[in-house]
């Protein structure tokens, strides 16, 4: 059953398109990300939803019901903030209270469900201190509680873990996952970090300039980028791109000149009208190999290189400039300021058009 | 050598000698008065007047103390109307300026800039100025001798300034804070009352205190002009019945003073400790 449908939905402050237009529609039960390079409108997608910034105009549904003019507390939402909103002057037991202080519940089935959620998140030894005592992580977590008492049908995260270090932002990860696996709700998170994004969303939504570029799950948007966008988001290191023109295209493959670089032949069907446009061939890092059998090969110089124990990230000048990233499992005979031939497979290649929209599939 | 301080406190001795000569100096400057008009309270009345002017009193006592009561029966009265004015000015200004803050930090509204501006500039007329309206105002309303005609100008010239050091602490609360009480269901006067009020509480007790500090040290003036029954009059005026027709009773005119400034520097020992702000940690990650 459909929980959340955003429809033609927008948003300017003045005079200014924020969101211009989004339409998306959130199952009951889904681990929904909004992803998105700073600036893209995600956190302001996710306060329209909440109720904290009005619509200029579209709808937001949630349960079937139009909420466009509801305040927060009537859509059925609840909210963790990026930087946790704790009441300072509160004992941990009463921030988690407090959504149901002000719904005025009796103080017995205020306790019940405060400690239930204190059981939930391993926070029962800290009720009674105060938030200023607490590390990041447990902040995080009275935050979620606060959220959790209120059992809400959608929980919604504006960038929970950013202010955490970067092992706890990995336990955290886990921690949500499993939170979501045993409440079952829908949840709505904004990040802008896509490791976040690929390791717990069920759906990613991918968001640039107040638009979506592209819905679907993590494995979707790594192996069939709709555009060169999500593309270039998803995936670390990032995809390397090679701009070229197209010299030849029919129903057995494209051939794109690469010019100083030699000229590839993706092996899929390509119809006779891109012949003479400028495409860019997409090559992820990790597909490359250190031989010259994958079937396109080119010849780099490491000015860079990284060694991360499971595996080694060169970083190469091309001729135009830019930088050429390939990543190698383990740790290769490679050196700084050493040629070597790394090859791809054309068939794991992508490729754009001019407007940057995929053409064909990459096999994966 | 290690001094247990960080290297940027670490100073050479002559640098030590200078700091040291700069505080004794300044401190001479702002005590000296205290010092000598404690040293007066002290001394017998004709002690004071005998040369060489001798700075310490040898038989001093304390007998000024006592004196002083009995030679002005309303010194008490004085104390407390001090007091009293000093206070229920205090508690106005902040029924008025705690709303307005909030208002001025957080709302956006036409004419709030202006608005903000005008208050700066009633501050620049010093309350002096318009003492001959006001005292016109106050006749024409038939107020004079009351203690209205010498709380409500006080409230007035003391409003704008609440106003700006309110809401420049009220500007420091993030305001997430109250977008999550606003998500979990609050209305702006329950968070106001249960997350704002609280939260802000050091920055309201600072701006009572300048305020009673401002109510203390202006009363004097509206007294002065506002006000001709000895009952009602503060400290400030009320220090005149030593003056006499002949002489003034210098000894027991300094020991009224501080038995005056007694309870006001009493009070601010015990709450200097709750200016010191930290409430607000771990409100938000810094």
């Amino acid at each position: 059953m459909s929980e959340l449908t955003l429809s033609s939905l927008k948003k300017s402050f003045a005079g200014t398109d924020v969101i211009k237009g989004v339409d998306l529609d959130v199952t009951q039960g889904e681990f929904v990300v909004f992803v998105g390079p700073s600036g893209c409108g995600k956190s302001t997608l996710l306060r329209m939803i909440a109720g904290l910034e009005e619509v200029t105009s579209g709808e937001i549904v949630i349960a079937g019901k139009t909420v466009n003019d509801l305040p927060p507390v009537k859509r059925g939402i609840a909210m963790v903030f990026q930087s946790y909103a704790l009441y300072p002057h509160m004992s941990v037991y009463e921030n988690i209270a407090f959504p149901l202080r002000v719904e005025k519940l009796p103080e017995d089935q205020v306790r019940t469900r405060v400690s239930e959620a204190a059981r939930v998140l391993q926070l029962e030894s800290r009720l009674q201190q105060r938030p200023g005592t607490l590390s990041g992580g447990q902040r995080q977590r009275v935050a979620i509680g606060r959220a959790i008492v209120r059992e809400p049908r959608i929980f919604l995260f504006d960038e929970p873990l950013s202010n955490l270090d970067a092992a706890l932002r990995a336990d955290m990860r886990i921690e949500l996952t499993r939170l979501h696996k045993k409440l079952g709700a829908t949840m709505i998170y904004v990040t802008h970090d896509q490791v976040e994004a690929l390791t717990m969303a069920d759906k990613i939504v991918v968001l640039n300039a107040g638009r979506i570029e592209q819905v679907g799950s993590p494995l979707d948007l790594y192996h069939r980028p709709a555009n060169r966008f999500v593309a270039g988001f998803i995936g670390n290191p990032k995809m390397n791109f090679l701009a070229g023109t197209c010299t030849a295209a029919s129903g057995e493959g494209i051939t794109v000149d690469l010019g100083p670089l030699g000229s590839i032949t993706l092996p899929r069907p390509g119809s006779a009208a891109l012949v003479g446009q400028t495409l860019e061939i997409g090559i992820r890092p990790e597909h490359l190999s250190l031989d010259d059998e994958g079937g396109f090969s080119l010849t780099i110089r490491p000015g860079i290189i990284e060694r991360l124990g499971i595996h080694t990230v060169a970083y190469a000048p091309l001729p135009n400039g830019d930088t050429f990233v390939a990543l190698f499992e383990g740790d290769p005979p490679v050196a700084d300021e050493t040629d070597i031939v790394v090859s791809v497979d054309p068939a794991l290649c992508h490729l754009f058009d001019e407007a940057g929209l995929a053409v064909g599939l990459a096999t994966h | 050598m290690s001094s247990g301080r960080p290297m940027i406190d670490r100073y050479r001795w002559y640098e030590y000698a200078v700091i040291y000569a700069g505080m004794f100096l300044f401190l001479a400057f702002v005590l000296s008065p205290f010092v000598e008009g404690f040293l007066v309270s002290l001394k017998p009345l004709t002690h004071l007047f005998s040369s060489p002017y001798r700075f310490w009193p040898d038989d001093g006592s304390f007998d000024a103390y006592f004196t002083i009561w009995e030679h002005v029966p309303l010194l008490g009265r004085y104390i407390f109307n001090s007091l009293l004015i000093s206070t229920v000015a205090t508690v106005v200004v902040l029924i008025l300026v705690v709303p307005a803050a909030y208002a001025f930090a957080r709302f956006e509204f036409p004419g709030r800039g202006p608005l903000l501006g005008a208050f700066l500039g009633v501050n620049m007329f010093a309350g002096a100025v318009l003492l001959i309206p006001l005292y016109r105002l106050m006749r024409s309303m038939g107020l004079l001798n009351t203690y209205f005609a010498m709380i409500v100008p006080g409230v007035a010239f003391l409003i704008p300034t609440a106003i700006w050091l309110l809401r420049t602490y009220l500007l420091r609360i993030p305001r997430e804070l109250e977008e999550a009480a606003w998500v979990d269901g609050a209305g702006r006067l329950y968070i106001l009352r249960r997350i704002v009020l609280p939260i802000a509480a050091p920055g309201i007790l600072v701006v009572a205190l300048a305020t009673f500090i401002g109510a203390y040290a202006q009363q004097f003036i509206f007294a002065l002009t506002f006000n001709s029954k000895s009952e009602l009059m503060p400290l400030a005026v009320g220090l005149f019945a030593f003056f006499g027709k002949e002489r003034v009773v210098w000894n027991e005119l300094m020991a009224a003073s501080f038995v005056g400034i007694a309870p006001v520097m009493i009070g601010f020992i015990f709450l200097q400790r709750y200016l010191v702000a930290g409430l607000t940690a771990g409100a938000v990650k810094q």
